[in-house]
């Protein structure tokens, strides 16, 4: 007994450090090595190969002994590389002006003023965002292209005075597709403000003496900023980002991203797009920055102990208002939906009316795309387990055991989330295609990989929201009461999270099943999926049997989005936010 | 059989090798006796919850030991303890019943069903849940008292080596707080299970606990009852932390190492302290500086100046039931804050504003060390 204690005094001084490490429990360091193994070899291995490249001649080929400046020298030498450049700069600009212009109001509507059908208002609110966005441009062509119906309505008003509606296509078509796509964040983000808000703060200023107007200029107004801040940056990069709605609307117009596509399709120039990509990235980067040191800066605590009913506006006319504001945004954000649905039963649509009554548009998807359905739905259900797992063990381990580091394996997995699909697959096929180590080029697997890295995210911010509501005691109470980590994990931690989880996996499922952006870079003969097959069919102006695949599409995600949102305690958006 | 438990030198250094490595526990040694309800008292940030989470070993100390009954437990991992514990938020289990609550820690040591059943309905009858858990809702249902008791009685099922406490009774209400003190202490002496008790509260840890220590900063202040740490409190921290203790600014006049005699300074008077109330390190030299202390009800206020009483002026006059309060204001060389007095009842003819004289019951006060950070 003494020998023992005079021997443990001994180990566990200073020089113990070696035996006390091995007493202790190694199975979590073993877990945190598989994900971090994971982001070492499909996100840091690939992006560093990018950097390198980006440096590099153009062409495909992997040269450390020639690095230079010749791929970034184009965008001051190029008038494309330019123009696109500039592009990407003024649709980031304007689609996140244009989004916050329609969300604050709408958010602020939604929270503050006595309007009927406010559940349905925000459940409906967050389709556009989970929608396919590319399906929305190319149902805008429809209405508003060169045959556009709606266009066709309006030239008739508008050629008696001298003017016309020009067809969509360009600069303006991809402000309004984004915007209409991306202003739920918007809406969803400041509404969740404003209804947060602590209502004594105001009740405070206006018993004080200001003014209705004074208080919503002074304390409410800078009170939700932060808010409003996040969701416009997370706007300005998932829109400079955006591939599909510049692919298909964009006409003559490149951005970053379609650029990118064009370097590695045209001319399978991976060096080329990679010194592209760096600079897409940059921008990201820098306005990154910007939010987060000068935008939340200006974040607050909460002091303040008890909440309040926050007072909501009664007025008629401002009900009247703020309803039919909240009605037409949706109408109208939902609209390429709708358009979708019914040109899908029709053979074409270039009157009033859509003519002629078909089944044909669908009966034709069994013989021409049975393998891009089953592709879909293959490479979706795998890739969203395996993130399910990867995204709640990263969680886990960030938010609970606190390891060293572990900001930054919480910046490294966030990465993908500001990176453009594009950039993602432009990394993974310089790291993994022709003849690199493990050559992955045309193969199922390189796709699953994007989409877990550019997933991960979604559960991983969802499940590390559902663990800082769970107190630790809980999981402590389990360890105490006996239980091992494994244990008090499958008992306590997963069916406490679980909520957090399955909303995740749904986000990551229905996103993966449009997915577009990343896959058009990697997908080969037989990896084709729904939604490349799509952007073939409008390309080929096949508009039918596109919409009869969106529409596929469509019902899917809907009915997955509708069930989760029906059982209680689901939050979708916990997985959208940064 | 219960165990006795026994710090030696233990200490924990968060951040260490950091910028600012935080000090929690500085060289704790101290034993508590088998069956034993023990309370750790101290203000936030002193260290008593790291204690006890290091106890629990839900923290790794970084130095030190701590022995259960003799077996050296520094470096067994937690679930490997057989200890209970309650945790401030009670930390009930939301997706299970009260009765998988409590039968939580059997499950884990795979215990046969109708042991299980046996050992739960055995505890709760012990908590007085009986009633509860034939309906056996999910712990949402319960209120904020039951809650409790199911978290008492889910650390005791599996009996327990050791139970522990972290401030159990922070979220409940007043009253409520008041009668469950007295719940934990009747369950506690049933099972007579070794027992610490983790509070800041003065009042709750002086009618729970067997004995009490007092830490600050990391430091172990005193260990005694509830009456030796009221009575003899050995420092002027513990003196103003168990109860009210005001202090006079004085000088040393007199010291033979175990009588001494202090100078108050305002007034100017002398004042001879003997063994057991004087509580001044050996070494201290005549002219130092002292307090003298002395509790509410070890002063008394009047209109007449006696002998060595201080000049002051009545605050404030509060009724307090059993006694009458009188906040004193004196001049600032004594003491920089206002006197707290209490008397038996209302002095005749003193009303707030008045002027009056404080003076000490003759051989009632205390002689302190000052020390940096105590307010003067």
């Amino acid at each position: 007994m003494k020998e023992r204690n005079l021997d443990s005094s001994i180990s566990s001084g200073e020089h113990g450090g070696f035996k006390k490490f091995l007493q202790k429990d190694l199975t979590p360091y073993l877990v945190f090595l598989i994900p971090l193994a994971f982001l070492c070899l499909f996100l840091f291995w690939p992006l560093a190969t990018t950097l390198l490249r980006a440096f590099m001649k153009s062409g495909n080929k992997f040269d450390l002994g020639a690095l230079g400046v010749s791929g970034f020298e184009k965008f001051f030498t190029s008038a494309l590389y330019q123009r696109s450049l500039r592009n990407s700069f003024i649709v980031g600009i304007s689609v996140t002006s244009c989004s916050l212009l329609i969300g604050v109001p709408m958010g602020y509507f939604v929270a503050r003023v006595k309007i009927p059908g406010k559940s349905l208002l925000l459940s409906l609110g967050i389709l556009p965002v989970i929608m396919p966005s590319f399906i929305g441009a190319f149902s805008w062509i429809i209405l508003l292209g060169r045959q556009g119906v709606l266009r066709y309505f309006i030239n008739i008003v508008l050629t008696p005075l001298g003017l016309e509606l020009p067809p969509i296509y360009g600069m303006f078509g991809m402000i309004f597709c984004m915007s209409l796509t991306y202003y739920p964040f918007v809406f969803l983000l400041s509404h969740g403000a404003f209804s947060s808000a602590n209502a004594l703060l105001e009740d405070a200023g206006m018993l004080m003496g200001a003014s209705r107007w004074r208080v919503l200029r002074t304390i409410t107004f800078p009170l939700v900023i932060p808010s409003i801040g996040a969701a416009a940056l997370l706007v300005f990069i998932r829109s400079i980002g955006n591939f599909g709605i510049p692919a298909i609307i964009g006409g003559d117009q490149y951005v970053l991203p379609t650029l990118i596509y064009f370097r590695v399709n045209g001319f399978w120039d991976l060096n080329g797009a990679s010194s592209i990509a760096v600079v897409n990235v940059l921008i990201t980067g820098a306005v990154l920055w910007f939010q987060k040191y000068v935008v939340s800066r200006r974040e607050y605590e909460t002091i303040s102990a008890s909440h309040v009913e926050i007072q909501q506006h009664k007025h008629p006319v401002l009900r009247v208002i703020a309803f039919l504001y909240c009605l037409v945004v949706l109408l109208v954000s939902l609209a390429p939906q709708i358009v979708i649905i019914v040109m899908a039963f029709f053979e074409k649509w270039q009157g009033l009316l859509p003519e002629g009554f078909t089944l044909a548009n669908f009966n034709k998807i069994p013989k021409n795309s049975p393998k891009e359905l089953l592709n879909s739905l293959y490479l979706s259900t795998l890739a969203t387990l395996l993130t399910a797992i990867l995204g709640s063990i990263i969680a886990y381990i960030t938010e609970r055991r606190k390891p060293k580091g572990a900001g930054i394996l919480d910046m490294a997995v966030m990465a993908p989330f500001i990176l453009p699909g594009t950039v993602v697959s432009v990394a993974l096929l310089s790291a993994f295609s022709g003849r690199s180590a493990i050559p992955l080029g045309g193969t199922y697997t390189i796709i699953i990989i994007a989409y877990m890295v550019r997933r991960t995210p979604y559960v991983y911010r969802s499940v590390a929201a559902s663990l800082t509501q769970l107190n630790p005691s809980l999981e402590e109470a389990s360890t105490i009461a006996g239980a091992h980590w494994i244990y008090t994990f499958r008992r306590v931690s997963v069916p406490l999270i679980l909520p957090g989880i399955i909303s995740g996996s749904i986000l990551t499922f229905s996103t993966l099943l449009q997915e577009l952006s990343t896959t058009i870079l990697l997908y080969g003969a037989r990896t084709r999926t729904v939604p490349i097959q799509i952007y073939g069919a409008v390309a080929d102006g096949k508009m039918g049997e596109a919409s009869a695949l969106s529409v596929i599409l469509l019902i899917v995600v809907f009915a997955i989005v509708y069930t989760t949102n029906k059982s209680k305690g689901r939050d979708l958006s916990a997985g959208l936010k940064m | 059989m219960s165990l006795d438990l026994n710090y030696r030198d233990v200490s924990k250094v968060f951040g260490a090798g950091g910028k600012n490595p935080v000090e929690a526990l500085k060289k704790v040694s101290f034993t508590i006796n088998p069956g034993e309800l023990f309370c750790l008292l101290g203000p936030s940030g002193c260290g008593k919850t790291t204690l006890l989470r290091s106890t629990a070993g839900l923290e790794s100390i970084t130095s030190g030991h701590i022995f259960y009954g003799g077996r050296d437990m520094t470096s067994i991992p937690p679930f490997r303890r057989n200890i209970g514990m309650v945790f401030q938020s009670f930390a009930l289990y939301p997706h299970m019943n009260i009765f998988e609550n409590v039968a939580y820690g059997l499950r884990v040591r795979k215990t046969p069903e109708a042991e299980v059943r046996r050992k739960v309905t055995e505890v709760m009858e012990l908590v007085g849940l009986m009633e509860e858990l034939k309906r056996n809702p999910s712990p949402a249902g319960l209120s904020g008292g039951q809650q409790q008791r199911v978290a008492i009685a889910r650390a005791l099922v599996y009996d327990p080596d050791l139970l522990l406490l972290d401030e159990p009774l922070a979220n409940l209400d007043a009253k409520l707080r008041r009668y469950m003190r007295a719940e934990i202490r009747r369950i506690q002496k049933a099972t007579n299970i070794t027992t610490i008790f983790v509070t800041h509260d003065q009042e709750e840890a002086m009618a729970v606990g067997d004995r009490l220590a007092v830490m600050r900063r990391g430091v172990v202040e005193q260990i005694g009852s509830s009456d030796e740490l009221y009575n003899k409190p050995n420092s002027a921290f513990v003196a103003n932390f168990i109860g009210k203790m005001n202090f006079f600014k004085a000088e040393l006049a007199a010291w033979d190492g175990e009588n001494a005699r202090a100078r108050i300074i305002g007034p100017d008077f002398e004042l001879d302290v003997g063994k057991g109330r004087n509580h001044l390190p050996t070494g201290i030299a005549v002219g130092s500086r002292i307090l003298v202390g002395a509790r509410p009800e070890q002063l008394s206020v009047g209109l007449r100046g006696v002998e060595g009483a201080m000049a002051g002026k009545v605050n404030i006059i509060q009724h307090l039931g059993q006694f009458v309060r009188y906040e004193v204001s004196v001049d600032t060389a004594i003491s920089a804050q206002p006197f707290e007095v209490d008397m038996p009842g209302l002095v005749a003819g003193i009303a707030e504003g008045d002027n009056v004289y404080v003076s000490i019951k003759k051989g009632l006060a205390s002689f302190y060390l000052p020390e940096e950070g105590q307010s003067e």
